[in-house]
């Protein structure tokens, strides 16, 4: 019986219902899209951000004998603690030597690290040719384009790097083109810089890219710290933080907009349920007349705000999930994957909005049948 | 002599500073049929409502099958309503958008469980059984009030309250309903009939006079 009353109420109120309906399914709407920006777009800012390059580094003690290098199994011990959060590690030793090609010579920084890690951690640079396969390939070496331009080399050539009394000839595999000091350097595999320097299995520094805004990434720290005891692990601050701010920023007005949207969506709510409320002063008197106990009827009324909720935002979760791939496209420049976990919420929070909003239907409770009989 | 199902004690009700019932003593027995009749403001109504439990008297008893009305909380008022009182009213009073059938088994479904085929029963024995499935708006007002009458009925209350039943009815449908009250009575139904018109009062066993709130008159009308 609830059911078909129930019913009965939703069909002869439809044309009032209709208005709330769309009123939670403008809200839903909304809320759908800002959720799923806040879920999808948010993440896949971060890992925009991420390809930006390292954002931790670490480095050997300030005081003591090492203090220019650390050793280089600290990198595979990061590796090993498989935090979640860490997307590459890479050791690098810096050289300063000199290059040859031919009849051109020129100094350079030599970097040694693992070609694997490297690549991963600068997916954004531009690479003319290709990127040395294998952590230690000892033939093959990478080089910055001004670095490349200097000693007129061209993917396929071969350049030779002296340090000290070392010497080793490797083929260019790419030039690279990174818009900064790394343009100006030759990539090699680190156990070749490590052989050319005589510095056993010792590294300048080693870089991490992490994941996460400002406070997961200062988390990272945090424990890499409690890992690596002697050795400074520090955030490249800049650059974090910024990230850290700007998502942070974007999160807060999504969430902003997102509440705004609901007490909208509530009064709009509201505003339809009032005037529900008074066509339906006399059924509520009545049913009480006939020993119908205020939770019962509530209860219809209830459901009804509750059915409205599902309506509106089942209609504005996919209203919304098409919003928010356009919206994902046209302002953040990245393609937006649907995620499923935001239509539950989108529903519970209209849900919500919608039983606030019936606020009108729940004042009825207090009708008083005999008022209601004699004609007030 | 059959036991008092329904005791009034001094009954009071005051609105604000109008006195609407004052002091207000009768007794009725189960079976027996009463018009209420007075001018109006002269506390039919009230005294309707009072024993119906839509109202609370300000002071004074109304005791009906041994619960004293006036004292109940709400809960047990509503359930009061549910299980004791059938009630049939001058505006008919259906929810406009549940059939006739469904009307009926609203008082069902608050007094415990909705049982259709009981509730269309009760519509063919007001000979409504070809409008089981009319809303209110496609039936005229004789058979709305039908309608009315087998909602009073279908929870087998103790006691039918009816404030003017054919108050809004033309005198076709005003027959068909006091005949329909008429059987009720000779079935041992216990009514307390609200009404105007002198004919209707000297159908019932006794009639109770009111005026300005005050008990004028018991007659028992002879048959």
């Amino acid at each position: 019986m609830f059911w078909r009353i129930l019913w009965r109420l939703l069909y002869a109120s439809r044309s009032r219902l209709a208005l709330a309906v769309l009123a939670v399914a403008s809200g839903a709407a909304v809320c759908a899209t800002l959720i799923n920006l806040d879920l999808d777009a948010t993440d896949k800012l971060t890992r925009e951000f991420r390809v930006l390059g390292a954002n931790v580094v670490i480095s050997g003690a300030q005081n003591g004998d090492d203090a220019a290098t650390l050793d280089a199994a600290a990198a595979q011990q990061i590796e090993d603690l498989r935090l979640p959060e860490v997307v590459s590690v890479a050791p690098y030793l810096y050289l300063s030597a000199e290059a040859h090609a031919g009849a051109n010579s020129t100094a350079v920084i030599v970097a040694g690290t693992w070609f694997d890690e490297a690549a991963r951690m600068n997916s954004w640079w531009k690479v003319d040719g290709n990127w040395v396969s294998g952590r230690d390939n000892r033939s093959d070496c990478m080089i910055g384009e001004q670095a490349a331009s200097r000693l007129g080399l061209i993917p396929g050539q071969n350049v030779t790097i002296r340090y000290a009394k070392q010497e080793a000839t490797l083929r260019v595999a790419g030039i690279i083109t990174a818009g900064s000091s790394e343009d100006s350097q030759i990539f090699i595999a680190l156990p070749l810089a490590q052989e050319l320097a005589g510095l056993g299995q010792r590294t300048s520094v080693i870089q991490i890219t992490a994941n996460g805004s400002a406070r997961q990434i200062e988390d990272v720290i945090g424990r890499l710290s409690a890992a690596l005891p002697g050795l400074q692990v520090r955030p490249l601050h800049q650059l974090a933080q910024a990230e850290g701010r700007l998502l942070e920023h974007i999160r807060g007005l999504l969430f902003g907009t997102v509440l705004l949207i609901l007490v909208l969506t509530s009064l709009g709510v509201l505003a339809a349920m009032a005037g529900l409320a008074l066509e339906r002063r006399r059924d509520v008197g009545l049913m009480k007349a006939l020993g119908g106990s205020v939770r019962r009827i509530m209860r219809f009324f209830l459901a009804e705000a509750t059915a409205i909720a599902l309506a509106g935002g089942i209609c504005g979760f996919v209203v919304g999930i098409g919003l928010s791939e356009w919206i994902g496209e046209r302002v953040f420049a990245v393609s937006i994957t649907p995620r499923l976990i935001v239509l539950p919420a989108t529903l519970a929070l209209m849900v919500l909005v919608s039983l606030a909003g019936a606020l009108p239907l729940r004042l009825l409770g207090r009708v008083r049948p005999s008022d209601i009989l004699r004609g007030e | 002599m059959m036991a008092a199902l329904v005791q009034v004690e001094e009954i009071s009700k005051t609105y604000g500073g109008l006195r609407a019932l004052d002091g207000v003593t009768f007794d009725v027995r189960a079976g027996e049929w009463i018009a209420i009749m007075g001018p109006s403001g002269s506390g039919k109504t009230t005294l309707i409502n009072i024993l119906g439990g839509l109202d609370r008297p300000t002071s004074g008893r109304a005791i009906v099958d041994g619960v004293n009305v006036g004292t109940l909380g709400e809960r047990e008022l509503t359930r009061y309503r549910a299980e004791k009182i059938g009630f049939v009213f001058q505006g008919f009073y259906l929810v406009p958008y549940l059939s006739a059938v469904e009307n009926v088994m609203l008082a069902q479904y608050f007094h415990s469980t909705a049982d259709e085929a009981e509730a269309a029963e009760a519509l063919v024995r007001v000979g409504l059984g070809d409008r089981l499935e009319h809303l209110p708006s496609q039936l005229s007002g004789g058979e709305q009030q039908r309608v009315a009458l087998a909602r009073a009925l279908i929870n087998h209350p103790k006691l039918i309250l009816a404030d003017e039943p054919t108050g809004n009815l033309d005198e076709a449908n005003e027959q068909i309903v006091l005949d329909l009250l008429r059987e009720l009575h000779r079935s041992g139904h216990t009514i307390l009939l609200v009404t105007h018109s002198p004919e209707i009062g000297r159908m019932a066993d006794r009639r109770i006079e009111l005026a300005h709130g005050r008990l004028m008159h018991i007659v028992a009308n002879v048959t």
